[in-house]
């Protein structure tokens, strides 16, 4: 049986139902793994060993008659800045090597809980700093739709790890497009909940108040389960916040009805019409626009202003200055790589920043020191953070009149391996449409509308073929309005369907 | 030392501002839940993700050390802010697990207070202080060298066990003028920190540290640049440390040399302050991402105000005005709190308090320093042992003193009873276990005792009847011995009555 077609709810109901075991899943999934991994280079660590023994844990809970989880038996894969007791955890760097924490991350204690088994630790840009996988000290990640092409980042060994079936969920990190625009790259669905819905503990921060842990999936309703999960109070993250329990839940049973977005109030950004958009993207933005119209929704436009002319700048300030503190800890003092070489306090700090941070990474720091100096922190970081207070205010301003923007992600499709190695600048750029929602902590959907070339699975779609690849867009909503972005979304998929499973190289 | 330093014709003015960091009372450490009580334990014993600053650990704020630290500012006479936010003070040591500090800096949650001391020349002063603000602690180094330091050392080894303890600093301005001013201001600040329960601050255990910012105005008008002394945990070595700089400083500005301004660390085994290896680094700030910032409510503030308790000043001044005690006992009792509630309950059930302060400034200090140095000596306990662990309750004790006053029970017996009563006996069963019975001794048991001791000393007798005892001194001794055959439990007067009439007889 083809486990690794399923989803998150197939698995977990057969498993629970005893129609097959977590371990026949698992294994299932690991030989799908093990046959792409050549090719993609999606993971970091195989957990087959510690994966094994779950599955058979679970296994066992069940053949007792105990109550088993949500996810009971559904292999998941972590993006590798998620700490996990016992298993190297190396945020993509070499400053972290052979790092095994002495702790969970919450958002693993609570999949694990629900019966979740650890497949593998997903390859990303060095501690997420990048748009391609490719900072990675452990080489770049290929996309499971082109192999030449980038899976996107920082989250791209998670996006492609879903995409290529290795499993129906895995976790990303989204600090300025790092879940959404890896998920459009690689065809699937991918949510940046609202800052504070998920917890942080155990996430290797970046830019703590921009980043925030969200799901990839092939289907809504597994989105809608894994954030029924994950959406938790955690007291050991002081900006995770209280919301009660949303219900996440879905109108299943409905997939195939007439589309129903009436009340649904949707805008277009008025200052981002004038970005060029690679004809795929434009072709996908005009086709949603009416299927939404189309489905009874009001649609509208807005303004946003400061975000399209200050959004950049003041997200790399901040997240710059954020990084710099954060990655203040690897000083090879207590973990991670050492060196016996140093014949001073100084040169021992210098030698292993000097080896064990990528070269991005270091841009990064050195951007962070020089932005928060006393002389010049007034004028760069302090005014960033008073431009983000008005990015919000303009969000929310916005927000009182739509329910939701759609825009697209990127402006361009998956550029090739290597691509813009030489060219920082232009990834920069790319972010205009995802890096705002973190500034503002708003919750962004990305979703598959289908694929670049004409035999995607829409009649029609798109009017201009090119290579194939998968073409995303994403839903951007008020805070705390993550269920009414799938609701959204799930009524599209009636039209758009469901993002397909890329071959992944075999 | 004087606050003037002659050198030829030229004085010299101290100008010292004083930052006091002190360790504030919580159970657990100030963004985790490890242990903020770990003096004899193995080092690294008492640390976690949180406190390690591990990859993906996040600080929690603990909320006992706002409240601590807001106690600790209003016993400062400081005013409290509502909304305050947590920094990141970016700086690399060994022993600073996250290579950044989280600190309150420039927005601290007390500011604007004082605290009044004498001026060297006995007068009033008050020293203003800036701002009290929260910080977590660092780890600590210890260096293989033998003697500790880093300087020929092989290896360094980092212990966390302090990493995250909940500290506040407290930050004074340049209103003090003597190295004498600044150790009674930071006794001042001790008394009352420990007075409201917000700090410990035992230096030994380094709950209390000092840094002195020093510099001199010469009467010729120049200045001398600002010095800032680092590592002084002693009042005797933050009083030598300030002499020192003072006397460093005036020299250099009576030789025309300049002053630079510069970083010193107190050398304490060689009394000298030595310039430190420049800190290059600039002292960075963000706003700490994990924190929310930090909001008091109106109410917890008032709560809080609620709790803080009298001061010691209040306190002397009462002592001194409504209880009629002398300046100098006042202030041995107001000194801890422990101690000048013990007296003050004391007094309220009834006791005297003339002789309260007596007993307590002699009887109960005594018994708490003994029973102090013995737990140190057996290591059982190192906490300071407070007056209310005493077995002698201050109800108890009042009961005793009354029956002082009252004539019933002699001075001598009393002593007796009370150290009956420490082990743990009630006032009734240690009056008897001290041989007294309730109302003194029965007149007639008095008289037998009378006729007793003078039979026993027929030459005392003699010498009286010679009319030898002018000065009545043989008659106090006869007195003394029937005391100390009554175990003092007979009233003088009486037993000075008791002899007079049965030496009357012998002489009939």
């Amino acid at each position: 049986m083809e486990f690794h077609a399923l989803g998150v709810h197939e698995i977990a109901a057969g498993v629970r139902a005893k129609k097959f075991t977590a371990l026949d899943v698992f294994n299932e999934c690991l030989d799908r793994t093990i046959a792409c991994e050549s090719k993609l280079s999606a993971l970091i660590t195989v957990t087959a060993d510690s994966g094994r023994a779950q599955a058979r844990e679970v296994d066992a809970g069940i053949a007792r008659g105990e109550e088993m989880g949500l996810l009971a038996g559904v292999p998941v894969i972590l993006k590798d800045n998620m700490c996990t007791h016992g298993i190297r955890t190396t945020a993509g760097s070499r400053i972290l090597g052979y790092w095994s924490p002495p702790y969970d991350a919450t958002v693993w204690r609570l999949l694990s809980s629900e019966g979740a088994v650890l497949l593998g630790k997903a390859n990303m840009d060095e501690f997420a700093m990048g748009n391609t996988t490719g900072t990675s000290a452990f080489g770049p990640t290929a996309n499971p739709w082109d192999l030449s092409r980038v899976p996107g980042g920082s989250s791209g060994g998670s996006a492609a790890s879903v995409a290529a079936a290795y499993t129906p969920l895995a976790l990303g990190s989204d600090t300025g497009g790092s879940i959404r625009q890896p998920a459009s790259y690689c065809g699937i669905y991918g949510l940046k909940p609202t800052y504070g819905l998920v917890s942080r503990y155990g996430l290797i921060a970046y830019g703590s108040s921009l980043d925030q842990i969200g799901p990839f999936t092939r289907d809504l309703e597994d989105m809608a389960l894994a954030m029924q999960i994950l959406a938790h109070h955690d007291l050991k993250d002081s900006t995770s916040v209280a919301k009660g329990n949303i219900d996440f839940s879905l109108p299943m049973g409905d997939k195939n009805g007439n589309v129903n977005l009436k009340g649904k109030r949707i805008a277009l950004v008025k200052d981002f019409q004038d970005f060029t958009l690679d004809p795929p993207i434009a072709d996908a933005m005009r086709r949603v626009l009416r299927v939404m119209e189309e489905g009874g929704a009001e649609i509208s436009e807005v303004s946003l202003p400061t975000v399209a002319r200050y959004a950049v700048a003041c997200y790399y300030a901040i997240a710059a200055s954020e990084a710099h503190t954060n990655l203040a800890r690897y000083d090879g003092v207590r973990y991670g790589l050492m060196v016996n070489t140093a014949t001073s306090l100084k040169d021992m700090f210098e030698q292993v920043r000097s080896q064990g941070f990528g070269s991005e990474v270091k841009s990064r720091i050195i951007a962070g020191t020089c932005l928060t100096e006393p002389v010049r922190s007034e004028e760069y970081y302090v005014a960033a953070t008073r431009v983000r207070t008005l990015i919000a205010a303009e969000f929310g301003k916005a927000f009182e009149k739509v329910d939701a923007i759609l825009q697209p992600v990127t402006p361009s499709l998956p550029e090739k391996i290597g691509e813009s190695d030489e060219d920082a600048m232009k990834g920069y750029e790319s972010d205009l449409y995802t890096l705002p929602v973190n500034m503002a902590g708003l919750p962004g959907l990305s979703f598959c509308t289908g694929y670049a070339r004409d035999s995607g699975p829409v009649p029609g779609f798109p009017s201009e073929p090119t290579s194939g690849l998968p073409v995303g867009l994403q839903l951007v909503g008020p805070r705390w309005s993550d269920k009414n972005l799938l609701d959204i979304a799930f009524e599209l998929q009636k039209v758009l369907g469901a993002p397909q499973i890329a071959r992944g190289g075999i | 030392m004087s606050d003037k330093t002659s050198g030829d014709a030229l004085t010299f003015t101290p100008v010292i501002g004083i930052e006091i960091h002190i360790q504030l009372k919580t159970k657990s450490k100030i963004f985790c839940s490890c242990s903020a009580d770990y003096t004899h334990d193995a080092p690294n014993s008492h640390i976690c993700p949180v406190c390690m600053g591990l990859p993906g650990s996040m600080p929690v704020l603990n909320e006992t050390v706002v409240q601590q630290g807001m106690l600790a500012g209003m016993a400062l006479n400081c005013g409290i802010q509502p909304t305050t936010y947590f920094f990141r003070k970016s700086y690399y040591y060994p022993d600073l697990p996250k290579g950044h500090q989280i600190t309150q800096s420039d927005l601290p949650i007390a500011e604007k207070g004082y605290l009044m001391i004498k001026d060297d020349a006995g007068n009033p002063k008050r020293i203003r202080i800036t701002r009290l603000h929260l910080e977590e602690d660092v780890g600590k180094l210890h260096h293989s060298a033998a003697d500790g330091r880093l300087e020929g050392a092989a290896t360094s080894y980092v212990d966390y066990n302090r990493s995250g303890l909940p500290l506040a600093e407290i930050v004074s301005e340049p209103d003090i003028s003597s190295a004498r001013e600044a150790v009674e201001y930071a006794t001042a600040l001790r008394r009352r920190v420990r007075y409201c329960g917000a700090s410990d601050a035992d230096l030994e255990k380094g709950m209390m540290r000092f840094d002195a910012n020093v510099s001199v105005k010469c009467s010729d008008g120049r200045w001398g640049r600002r010095v800032e002394v680092k590592n002084m945990n002693s009042f005797r070595a933050l009083e030598r440390a300030i002499e020192y700089e003072v006397k460093r400083q005036s020299k250099i500005l009576t030789e025309g040399g300049e002053v630079l301004q510069e970083t010193r660390h107190w050398n304490d085994a060689k009394e000298t302050t030595m310039a430190s290896r420049v800190k290059e680094f600039y002292r960075k700030f963000i706003v700490e991402p994990d924190l929310p910032p930090l909001v008091v409510s109106p109410e917890w503030v008032e709560n809080t105000r609620a709790a803080l308790p009298e001061m010691p000043d209040e306190k002397l001044r009462r002592y001194v005005e409504e209880w009629g005690l002398s300046e100098v006992d006042a202030a041995i009792l107001a000194d801890s709190r422990d101690v000048a509630q013990y007296f003050e309950a004391c007094v309220t059930a009834g006791a005297n308090p003339a002789r309260a302060s007596n007993w307590v400034r002699t009887e109960i200090l005594r018994t708490l320093n003994e029973r102090q140095n013995q737990r140190q000596n057996e290591r059982q306990n190192d906490k300071q042992m407070g007056a209310e662990e005493l077995a002698v309750k201050p109800e108890a004790l009042a009961e005793l003193l009354i029956r002082v006053d009252g004539g019933k029970i002699s001075t001598t017996l009393a002593k007796s009873v009370f150290e009956n009563m420490l082990e743990g006996l009630s006032l009734d069963e240690a009056l008897t276990k001290s041989g007294a019975s309730e109302g003194g001794v029965k007149a007639d048991v008095l008289s037998d005792l009378a006729r007793a001791t003078l039979a026993a000393n027929p030459d005392v007798i003699e010498e009286i009847k010679a009319g030898k005892d002018v000065k009545g001194k043989k008659l106090k001794f006869l007195q003394g011995l029937v005391m100390r055959e009554t175990k003092g439990q007979a009233r003088p007067e009486e037993v000075a009555a008791v002899i007079e009439a049965a030496i009357k007889v012998l002489l009939k």
